[in-house]
């Protein structure tokens, strides 16, 4: 008899990265439509592409902090503001080059996390989601002030970054540059959680107590977290200026918190392939809610008003999802996959991978 | 003294928005970050209302007082139900996703335009000249009155109706309350209702003093600064927390910088979030529960 990929057997089995025919099959699949992609799309869609791209970056680090390790946090859009501003201020003052200003986005968020996250070690649920939500305000209040001090308030522009002697100016280089750097944060999120870490992680978010009594240092653990969390949505922050070309502090304001909150909720909190997917969906909504609304005779009426229609249409979603499927995007391609993966046989798969 | 009758006003204001956060808080546990889109919704159908009736203050108050009980117990029943076995956190983001719901619903019925509901009602708008020199506007003065009878009656009303006591019931242990034979749910939907009520009372004052326009939100979301700050699950603490962040606001924004007090509310709270978490009159268990 076949057995479902749900079931695992031993540890050794339950930390295989691809750990089934099937998701083997749907790795290679996936990879393989990805690097076709750029040929059948124009330029307005590569560029959609790449956002999406830079906003898995960002919906992975917040699904680290929020999903697997249970960590409410609302100071996204401002970890996202301060590396960008960290790339923007490298380039201002010391025309630094693509890898510096990284690693400095980075190491500068893994700082910034372990600031954000101090008040994780004595507040909890609610508390700490307004503790998150001060450091928003903090960090949007002095990027503000750094920028109107620099700038004169007119924002940054950010050249278009060089990579061993390339240009990465076009869409279609930067798919092909992100693509790689996507891939490998994949990767290295998807180790994480198979490692020591990963796993105390996902015991503080299941139970913090139940962690403690297993003998995990909660505190210590709750603080990583929050800075690999922080370091990643910093290193997107980077990638979104870069990309974007011009970092000016307007941009992250509680719209970029909410897209980023939609993305790991549509996509189902604590997994890994939901952020990539609720990334996906929370970037091409909006076009495609613009497109509907130009096409459908029932939308024409209310037309002019697409961007009312946009954000409406992520807080019905958003709801719908957390009423209906809270496991999200992953939740349904986990019941699809045990239906194919067992049939003509039913099989309930609680666990989402 | 102007100054402590300034104050005065704002608190009696923040108490209103405080009041809606608590009454939410003991019922479903979560902090609304919705409050402020209610507290617009309630403002516009009063709007809506005084339009439709030409300018009758008291139908158009009525008008908005039940539309917001129908929101307040639908929200309930739809969407923080379902809810109720979840984590706590869920509960809240679910309110920021009706939040920028409400917000989208409002602009595409009522457009983004700033109004001024003031021009249309006219003699609440006439100065009450007090004993000692000063005089209020008849808006604030019914803010402030409005504040005090809620703060009064709300406790009364806990300690002495059959629903009052439910409502503690439910507050204090869903679970035992369910099990007496109250109806958790109809005691919710009832909780949140007053709590929509309160917060469409606290969006028609301000949309008579100051404006109207789907922009407000932010002043109904200041509003969980008093609540957090006063203790989330305690009414008697609003009224200070209230008196607290008032006080911090006007101080502000007379002797510092009008846009020092802007951040003053969330200022204060962080300073009181780090002395004492649970708020001045909170349970302290509180903090571990959620």
């Amino acid at each position: 008899m076949r057995l479902p990929s749900t079931l695992r057997t031993d540890f050794r089995h339950d930390i295989r990265l691809l750990d089934s025919a099937f998701v083997r099959f749907w790795a290679v699949a996936g990879l393989t439509c990805a690097l076709l992609l750029p040929l059948l799309l124009t330029n307005f869609w590569t560029s959609v592409a790449n956002q999406v791209l830079i906003a898995v970056i960002g919906a992975l680090a917040l699904n680290l902090l929020m999903g697997t390790t249970g960590q409410i946090s609302l100071g996204h859009a401002g970890f996202m503001a301060a590396g960008a501003f960290t790339v923007a201020a490298l380039i201002t003052h010391a025309e630094a080059p693509l890898g510096v200003t990284l690693l400095a986005a980075a190491a500068a968020g893994a700082l910034l996390g372990v600031l954000v996250g101090l008040p994780a070690l004595r507040l909890k649920g609610l508390y700490l989601a307004v503790s998150t939500l001060a450091a928003h305000f903090v960090i949007i209040v002095a990027v503000g002030q750094y920028q109107s001090a620099i700038s004169y308030g007119a924002g940054f522009t950010i050249p278009p970054p060089a990579l061993f002697g390339w240009t990465i100016g076009s869409e279609r280089a930067w798919y092909f540059f992100l693509l790689p750097a996507v891939l490998a944060v994949l990767l290295v999120n998807l180790n994480w959680l198979r490692s020591p870490y990963g796993r105390a992680w996902m015991a503080i978010g299941h139970r913090d107590i139940a962690a403690e009594s297993l003998g995990i240092n909660v505190p210590l653990y709750k603080l990583l977290a929050f800075s690999a969390s922080t370091s990643l949505t910093c290193v997107a922050g980077a990638l979104w200026a870069y990309h974007t070309g011009f970092v000016s502090v307007e941009a992250f304001d509680f719209d970029m918190l909410i897209q980023y909150l939609a993305m790991v909720i549509i996509g189902g909190l604590g997994s890994v392939l939901g952020a990539c997917l609720g990334a996906a969906f929370v970037v091409v909504l909006p076009h495609a809610i613009s497109i509907l609304a130009g096409k459908l005779p029932l939308l024409q009426g209310l037309g002019l008003k697409t961007f009312e229609l946009q954000i409406g249409a992520f807080g019905l979603i958003m709801l719908l999802f957390l009423i209906l499927e809270p496991r999200g995007l992953a939740g349904i391609w986990a019941r699809v996959r045990a239906y194919f993966q067992l049939w003509p046989f039913r099989y309930r798969a609680w666990e989402a991978r | 003294m102007s100054l402590a009758i300034v104050i005065l006003i704002q608190a009696a204001f923040y108490a209103l928005l405080g009041i809606g956060y608590v009454l939410i808080y003991r019922a479903t546990r979560v902090l609304n970050l919705a409050h402020g889109d209610l507290m617009v919704f309630g403002a516009f159908l009063f709007y809506q209302a005084l339009v439709s009736s030409g300018g009758s203050v008291t139908l158009s108050i009525a008008a908005a007082v039940v539309g917001a009980a129908l929101i307040g117990a639908l929200v309930y029943l739809v969407v923080m139900r379902p809810l109720a076995s979840y984590p706590i956190a869920v509960g809240v983001l679910a309110t920021i996703a009706l939040a920028i719901l409400l917000r989208a619903i409002v602009t595409i019925i009522w457009t983004g335009q700033t109004r001024y509901p003031a021009e249309l009602v006219g003699q609440l708008g006439r100065p009450i000249s007090l004993a000692s020199g000063v005089s209020v506007s008849g808006v604030d003065a019914l803010i402030v009155v409005t504040a005090v009878v809620a703060l009064l009656g709300l406790p009364l009303l806990m300690k002495l109706s059959t629903v009052g006591i439910e409502m503690r019931g439910v507050a204090e242990n869903a679970v035992l309350a369910a099990q007496r034979g109250i109806n958790i749910h109809r005691v919710n939907a009832l909780s949140w209702a007053a709590a929509a009520v309160m917060a469409a009372i606290a969006g028609m004052f301000f949309s008579l003093k100051v404006r109207l326009g789907p922009d407000i939100w932010y002043v109904g979301l200041a509003g969980f600064a008093p609540a957090l700050i006063g203790g989330m699950d305690s009414l008697k603490g609003v009224a200070v927390g209230a008196l607290i962040v008032a006080a911090a606001e006007v101080l502000a924004a007379r002797y510092i910088a009008p846009q020092v007090a802007l951040a003053a509310p969330f200022l204060v709270l962080l300073v009181a979030l780090w002395i004492r978490p649970w708020g001045i009159y909170g349970s302290r268990e509180e903090l571990e529960r959620i």
